[in-house]
């Protein structure tokens, strides 16, 4: 196994093709980042509106206690 | 044994139901032929150039009027209620489908298959395609048919489910134009059309086979929710 | 024969507490597949005699194309589970299996058009195996968007469960009509030949990024899957555990 190019230039060159290939390597990290992360954002709403939901309800049991 | 009983029942009064609003039988067979004229209009009047694409553009058209047509197979049926009154009887609901499904064919597959003539001596189709061509849409039409109710049983309970239901089964038409066209190309070249028009015949066995069942459970599902 | 174990699995709490212990081994595992199999593949194999470097993208669109193709199946199988047995968990998993297969379809399209430019001088081939990845590509949006169509939520998932079936009988079907409709209009100019064998340096990163691509699949599908149980189970005591915990810790919160 041994490096295929000349050096860093020569890598983003590709002999010509340089542009294709990391064109198809930029599009495809960035969607399967975006299929990493979209789900972890998700998951913080919906822990912080579980979050707001408990402490509402909280809320509403002491007032009321404190009416009774 | 199933009984066939329902079959004629249901084939009967689609027939009939659809006599008496004959415009909506006429509607995707006019836009069959309007489409089909727009198309030398975009392109180019040359008869040469015309001869190649012609059984494409008849099949594309008539899988276009077929989808038209698709939506009000099940949505009169669902609104008066009368879907429900099918799915609470005890009888199985795979005969009455394909006796809807039947009547929803003979008012626009068969149609459409007897105008085609007439599109292609306007799209100047050579005079060896006209009997496959017909055959093929004969056939063909019977897929797209049982394809596009299937469509309208998921899509019927939705406020606008027309272009949904277009969305959802043209992927599923692909293997029927390719065999359907092929079928009066093969003949146009001089081969032998037996063989698209045999594998046309076979997807028709198959849809037959399947579709009623998954129509009937589809319906089932969208109806009674 | 024990069923349980089925049973278990179809338990949204349980699939939860297992990936929580799983999903950072897979995680890592996932990563260190991709970026090795990617700088292998891209700096490391050697080029391609007739193609040059602009081969090196066969390693995202091979294993890419798998994923499109797997999680079809992926997809209408957990509809079909969700149809027979009435598992939530199987239709969440459906759910979630849609988009994530309608992106993958899409960069095998992509990573393909930005293959076929070098290679074959247009960005767009009427190839057998294009043609039908398109197609694909269209069976996913229609799946999505029946999804989405109802205003019931499970109307919506057993309508969509029961069109991928359809898509999954059909999908052979529409191989084989695609293949027949290529063969017939072959163009003379362009030839597909593929090459008799791969070069085992060349065969070797791109196996590694199948399977990193596999276990990716595997990570985004669970993600996505944890936070529709979450969504759903709302009310219930043991997802209230877990908020109450992330709230202590608040760096539990993004994992």
């Amino acid at each position: 196994m041994k490096f295929q190019f000349d050096n860093f230039s020569h890598l983003l060159n590709m002999d010509g093709h340089g542009a294709y290939v990391w064109a198809a390597v930029a599009v495809t990290v960035l969607l399967m980042t975006w299929l990493i992360i979209n789900p972890l954002l998700q998951r913080r709403d919906v822990f912080e509106e579980i979050a707001r939901e408990v402490s509402r309800e909280q809320l509403r049991q002491d007032a009321s206690r404190e009416g009774a | 044994m199933i009984s066939n009983t329902g079959f004629w029942a249901f084939l009967r009064r689609d027939l009939l139901l659809i006599n008496r609003r004959r415009g909506e039988v006429a509607s995707p067979l006019i836009f069959f032929i309007m489409a089909a004229t727009f198309v030398p209009l975009g392109t180019t009047p040359d008869a040469e150039l015309l001869k190649d694409i012609a059984p494409g553009i008849i099949w594309v058209m008539a899988l276009l009027a077929t989808l038209l047509s698709a939506e009000s197979l099940f949505a009169s049926d669902y609104h008066d209620g009368s879907l429900e009154q099918m799915l609470i009887s005890p009888q199985l609901l795979v005969m009455p489908v394909l006796g809807k499904v039947t009547a929803h064919w003979l008012t626009t597959g068969l149609p459409l298959t007897l105008v085609s003539p007439f599109l292609g001596l306007l799209l100047s189709l050579p005079a060896a395609g006209y009997l496959p061509m017909m055959a093929g849409l004969a056939v063909g039409t019977g897929c797209l048919s049982l394809l596009a109710a299937l469509g309208a049983a998921l899509t019927v309970s939705l406020q606008k489910g027309g272009l949904l239901l277009t969305l959802i089964v043209m992927p599923l038409y692909m293997p029927v134009i390719i065999f359907g066209s092929a079928t009066a190309q093969y003949s146009i070249q001089g081969l032998a059309w037996s063989g698209p028009l045999a594998i046309l015949g076979a997807m028709l066995a198959l849809a037959i086979a399947l579709c009623p069942v998954a129509i009937a459970n589809v319906l089932r599902l969208t109806t009674i929710n | 024969m024990n069923w349980n174990w089925f049973y278990r699995m179809g338990s949204p709490r349980w699939f939860y507490e297992t990936t929580s212990r799983w999903l950072p081994w897979l995680g890592a595992l996932t990563f260190i597949l991709l970026v090795g199999g990617l700088v292998w593949g891209l700096a490391f194999a050697p080029q391609d005699a007739k193609q040059g470097n602009s081969f090196r993208i066969i390693y995202l669109h091979v294993p890419a194309s798998f994923l499109a193709l797997a999680g079809y199946f992926l997809m209408a199988a957990a509809g079909a589970i969700g149809l027979i047995w009435k598992m939530k968990l199987s239709y969440m998993v459906m759910k979630c299996a849609a988009p994530l297969g309608a992106v993958l379809t899409f960069l095998a399209l992509f990573t393909g058009a930005v293959w076929g430019k070098p290679t074959w001088g247009s960005y767009w081939v009427w190839d057998a195996r294009v043609t039908s990845m398109l197609i694909l590509l269209f069976l996913y949006l229609g799946v999505l968007a029946l999804q989405y169509a109802f205003n019931s939520k499970d109307v919506g998932n057993k309508a969509s469960a029961i069109l991928a079936l359809v898509g999954t009988v059909n999908i052979p079907i529409i191989y084989k009509s695609v293949d027949w409709w290529f063969t017939l209009h072959q163009p003379a100019t362009i030839t597909f030949t593929q090459a008799p064998s791969m070069h085992p340096a060349m065969f070797q990163p791109l196996l590694v990024m199948i399977l990193g691509f596999y276990c990716f699949y595997a990570v985004a599908l669970i993600l996505s899957v944890r936070v529709e149980i979450l969504a759903r189970e709302r009310k219930t005591s043991w997802v209230r555990e877990r908020v109450k915990q992330a709230a202590q810790n608040s760096l539990g919160a993004t994992l």
